[in-house]
């Protein structure tokens, strides 16, 4: 029973360290500092001057969270996805599929270097709002801040997993993930305040990640405690979790179909 | 240069125009870049605006009609030369007796035309969805200065392909450089909003100016002394990017035929 879980685990760690290794083999600082540091940020200061031409310059700080939160998905979204679809398209996916290894292990150590550097790409984002958008966070509740953008990356990595499984059985990943991408930056609360939408608009924001979790950044930024944002995370937590879900079902639904038809290296 | 040389480069351009357009329309990514990112803009901006009132429908659609031409140029005809190395058509295309540039430049008509569907894809969901009067004051300015954006983001497309080839760490910026020019350009707010020290990088990009004299004519300010001010500095910049692509393209054959460097990255 020991052996079988050090077993898994070494599976969840090699697979979450070579599949980050493996996506980003083309990468260098250069490339590293363009998609993950000046991107995010020049987004993030598009939408904040915007916002801020629309409701004034006190509105800053609304969009600064939203847009920092929403750096997230970048590794979420694209850097899960390609971590699970890349195997389709270098050919390793019959391989994979050839070992005895634990499914779920295998599926959600993708995600896990992803979810660390998505973290790391948000705590950049409030980096740059405080240095260069004005971002107060002296009220904020560093380890509640800490939790928040944890649950957040975790929930928007379980869409990012569900969809790299759809990657799977998709030839337009990227058209997906884009997509994806930028309806999250449109129905999560990110730019807008969701309350002044249409109820069919709140509940279908509702249903995807980071909704919730940029809703408890700005209360913590404001001065609410751990206890106070509990329920959102909560709710955030169990979202990703449904996600996760749907894309380990879809996954190994793929391996079944596949096998059966011989449709594993169709590209 | 006599008349049978040049209707055969032009026919070069026609065809690559005919063939980069049929292509691009089943390309998932291009048909992304050019309706599906700027319609999502679009409604993302209008959600946003509709706090500050006025009449700004129409200023939402021109500027994430530009955003998807700048995004359309950067990342479709900035490969244009790129996606020919993937394949490995770099060496014929420079062997050809056809001048590179010629083909290049059909390239870039097929991505900057075909970009006009962000524009014409955000005006008709504007309009069905958010049921706004859609007014525009200067109607014969803003179809000029449209023509005259289209032939500079040509020009631009020449620049842009050829730098990446030249110079691959430059292509490593290609994702960030999509919003820092919607931001200097003034896609969707004025440039003022902007600390005054970015704004001699806004009045040095071609993408400035058109938006600027686009976004007047929805609104009926196209002074005389505006147009021809932002018309002039399109000129000003299209000659520019012309002049600057005759050196890289020389150089880009030049490492083809000397140096045989030219599908190495």
């Amino acid at each position: 029973m020991i052996k079988k879980f050090t077993f898994n685990m070494r599976l969840f760690w090699q697979g979450a360290s070579l599949s980050y290794v493996a996506l980003f083999r083309w990468l260098t600082p250069i490339t590293y500092m363009a998609s993950k540091i000046v991107s995010p940020l020049a987004q993030m200061i598009f939408f904040v001057v915007l916002g801020m031409y629309a409701t004034g310059k006190d509105s800053a700080p609304f969009y600064v969270i939203g847009n920092a939160m929403q750096i997230t998905a970048v590794s979420g979204i694209y850097g899960v996805t390609m971590s699970i679809g890349g195997d389709r398209w270098t050919g390793t996916l019959p391989y994979l599929f050839g070992t005895p290894a634990n499914r779920f292990f295998m599926f959600t150590g993708r995600a896990l270097v992803h979810i660390l550097d998505g973290m790391i790409g948000v705590f950049i984002g409030f980096f740059w709002g405080v240095a260069l958008l004005g971002l107060d966070l002296n009220s904020a509740n560093p380890l509640a801040l800490l939790i928040t953008v944890l649950v957040t990356t975790l929930s928007t990595s379980g869409l990012g997993l569900l969809l790299g499984s759809l990657s799977l059985v998709s030839l337009n990943v990227m058209f997906v993930n884009n997509t994806v991408y930028f309806l999250l930056l449109l129905f999560s609360g990110a730019n807008v305040d969701l309350t002044k939408l249409p109820l069919w608009i709140q509940s279908f924001s509702n249903m995807l990640p980071l909704t919730r979790g940029i809703a408890s950044a700005r209360m913590i930024v404001n001065g609410a405690s751990l206890g106070d944002v509990a329920p959102l995370l909560f709710q955030e937590f169990i979202m990703g979790m449904i996600y996760i879900s749907l894309g380990y079902f879809l996954f190994r639904w793929f391996e079944m179909q596949a096998k059966r038809k011989g449709t594993l290296e169709a590209i | 240069m006599n008349w049978k040389i040049i209707k055969s480069h032009l026919r070069v351009v026609f065809l690559t125009f005919e063939m980069t357009f049929r292509q691009n329309m089943v390309d998932s990514f291009i048909l992304f870049t050019i309706v599906v990112q700027p319609l999502l803009i679009a409604i993302l901006a209008m959600w946003m605006l509709r706090e500050r009132g006025g009449d700004y429908a129409i200023f939402v659609i021109v500027g994430s009609g530009m955003s998807g031409l700048w995004s359309s140029l950067l990342f479709v005809s900035g490969n244009s030369i790129t996606s020919e190395r993937w394949n490995g058509n770099l060496e014929g295309l420079v062997a050809s007796p056809t001048p590179i540039q010629f083909a290049v430049f059909g390239k870039a008509m097929a991505n900057v035309t075909q970009s006009l569907l962000s524009m014409i894809a955000s005006y008709s969901v504007v309009a069905v969805l958010f049921d706004v009067q859609l007014r525009m004051e200067q109607p014969l300015v803003f179809f000029s200065s449209l023509v005259l954006t289209m032939l500079t983001f040509m020009t631009f497309g020449l620049i842009i392909s050829s730098v990446f080839v030249i110079n691959p760490d430059v292509q490593r910026w290609q994702n960030g450089l999509e919003f820092p020019i919607f931001i200097l350009a003034g896609f969707l707010f004025p440039i003022s909003l902007l600390p005054g020290w970015t704004n001699p990088l806004s009045y040095i990009l071609a993408p400035y100016w058109a938006t600027r004299v686009l976004h007047a004519a929805t609104v009926g300010l196209a002074t005389s002394s505006e147009i021809i001010l932002t018309w002039s500095m399109m000129i000003l910049f299209g000659i520019l990017y012309i002049a600057l692509s005759g050196r890289m393209f020389k150089k880009m054959l030049y490492r083809a035929r000397v140096e045989a460097t030219l599908n190495m990255q």
